[in-house]
């Protein structure tokens, strides 16, 4: 259940959009926190600009709201000065992939003990739909109006080849299965990244003929395939699905951490 | 437990209405007083959280609390003498 006393009440309703994802990533993540039994004075909430980005402002912590692309940069410092806090990132695709990329691989290299919740809606969604490192090719943005005409990056993908301790998939469709690959990055030491796929109803939705929240939904719902079936697919030399992205666990290893309160 | 609908949050989106498997949520017709269209009710009682809740201590289901991006559901206690019909699917 949702950690209802970790809402700052009196700043809800917050200024989502009608069927944003980004609420139902929070209420996961704190779902996930209140199974751990965290205390609201040893956990802080980090965040780089964005929609996504915002989400601290809506939590009852102490919590930086910090420069386009440089949360993880700030929240490695909390980490390093106060190792016995609990670090939780929110980051969107673009302060993640675009400004932040090189906070992002360095962090997962060093393995910060901390945990990141990267909400991807594939579109920088605060200033107005311009075209981010994780847009899928052909989808049309503001600033790609005849069609994404470069590769997106596979962020999960990405967390594992720079050295992430866990790093999980999910969208905000699947509700039980983030808040368990929360939960289960919030446990493990080292640098945990978790990768939810969102709706952008607004400014990404609009554009690429999925108006409608529920066809957002359900566009993540039909695409998700599980890491597992994925990987028997391509043992059996069978073809994925045109559009289709992993869900599940990626890894979880245990390479040396950075940060681990001992 | 009942099952109610923060107005002051809904933002009528209608994922709630998506995912609930009893189809307790319907999509609403009217505007409220801040301009949105909530959802309906559809025979609340018959959710297995406002049954089984206090019984087993624990939340049951709660997909729609879980997906509402406005945190706008949650469950209250009933008043012992409030009058409910109680449906139960097997
Ligand atoms: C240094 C700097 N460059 C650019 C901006 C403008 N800006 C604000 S939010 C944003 C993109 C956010 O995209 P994303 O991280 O995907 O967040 P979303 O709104 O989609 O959740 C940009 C480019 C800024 N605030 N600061
Ligand atoms: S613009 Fe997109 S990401 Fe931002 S609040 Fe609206 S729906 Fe959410
Ligand atoms: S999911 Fe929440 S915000 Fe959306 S219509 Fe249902 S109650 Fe309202
Ligand atoms: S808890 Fe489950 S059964 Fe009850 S209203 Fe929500 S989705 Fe429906
Ligand atoms: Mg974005």
């Amino acid at each position: 259940m949702i950690a209802p006393d970790w809402f700052r009440d009196d700043r809800l309703p917050h200024i989502y959009c009608t069927g944003c994802g980004n609420g139902t990533v929070i209420n996961c993540t704190l779902a996930a926190v209140e199974e751990m039994g965290w205390k609201r004075d040893e956990t802080v909430f980090v965040s780089g600009i964005g929609c996504s980005s915002r989400a601290p402002g809506y939590i009852l912590t102490d919590s930086l709201h910090t420069t386009h692309g440089r949360a993880l940069a700030f929240a490695t410092g909390v980490k390093m000065a106060r190792p016995d806090l609990h670090v939780v990132v929110f980051t969107g695709d673009g302060d993640l992939a675009a400004i932040g990329g090189n906070h992002f691989i360095h962090a997962c290299r060093r393995n910060v003990d901390m945990t990141v919740i990267c909400m991807n809606n594939h579109i920088y969604g605060m200033t107005g739909g311009q075209g981010s490192p994780t847009t899928p090719a052909g989808a049309i943005s503001t600033t790609t109006p005849y069609g994404m005409s470069e590769p997106a990056f596979d962020l999960a993908e990405l967390a594992v080849a720079a050295g992430a301790n866990y790093v999980a998939r999910w969208t905000s469709y699947h509700v039980k299965e983030l808040t368990k690959a929360v939960a289960a990055g919030l446990q493990t030491p080292g640098l945990a990244f978790i990768e939810a796929r969102t709706q952008c109803p607004t400014n990404y939705g609009r554009h690429n003929k999925l108006r409608r929240v529920s066809d957002m939904i359900e566009h993540l719902r039909s695409h998700a395939i599980l890491v597992q079936k994925h990987d028997r697919l391509v043992a059996e030399g069978k073809p994925i699905p045109e559009g289709a992205f992993t869900v599940g666990e990626l890894v979880r290893r245990n390479r040396p951490a950075m940060g681990v309160q001992r | 437990m009942k099952l109610v609908i923060d107005e002051s949050r809904c933002k009528g989106c209608n994922l709630c209405v998506l995912v609930c498997p009893y189809g307790i949520f319907q999509e609403g017709t009217e505007l409220n007083s801040r301009g949105i269209v909530t959802p309906v009710l559809d025979r609340p009682e018959r959710c297995t959280n406002c049954r089984l809740q206090a019984l087993y201590g624990r939340m049951l289901c709660g997909v729609c609390h879980m997906i509402c991006p406005d945190q706008a559901i949650n469950w209250v206690e009933e008043k012992p003498f409030e009058p409910h019909k109680v449906e139960v699917e097997f």
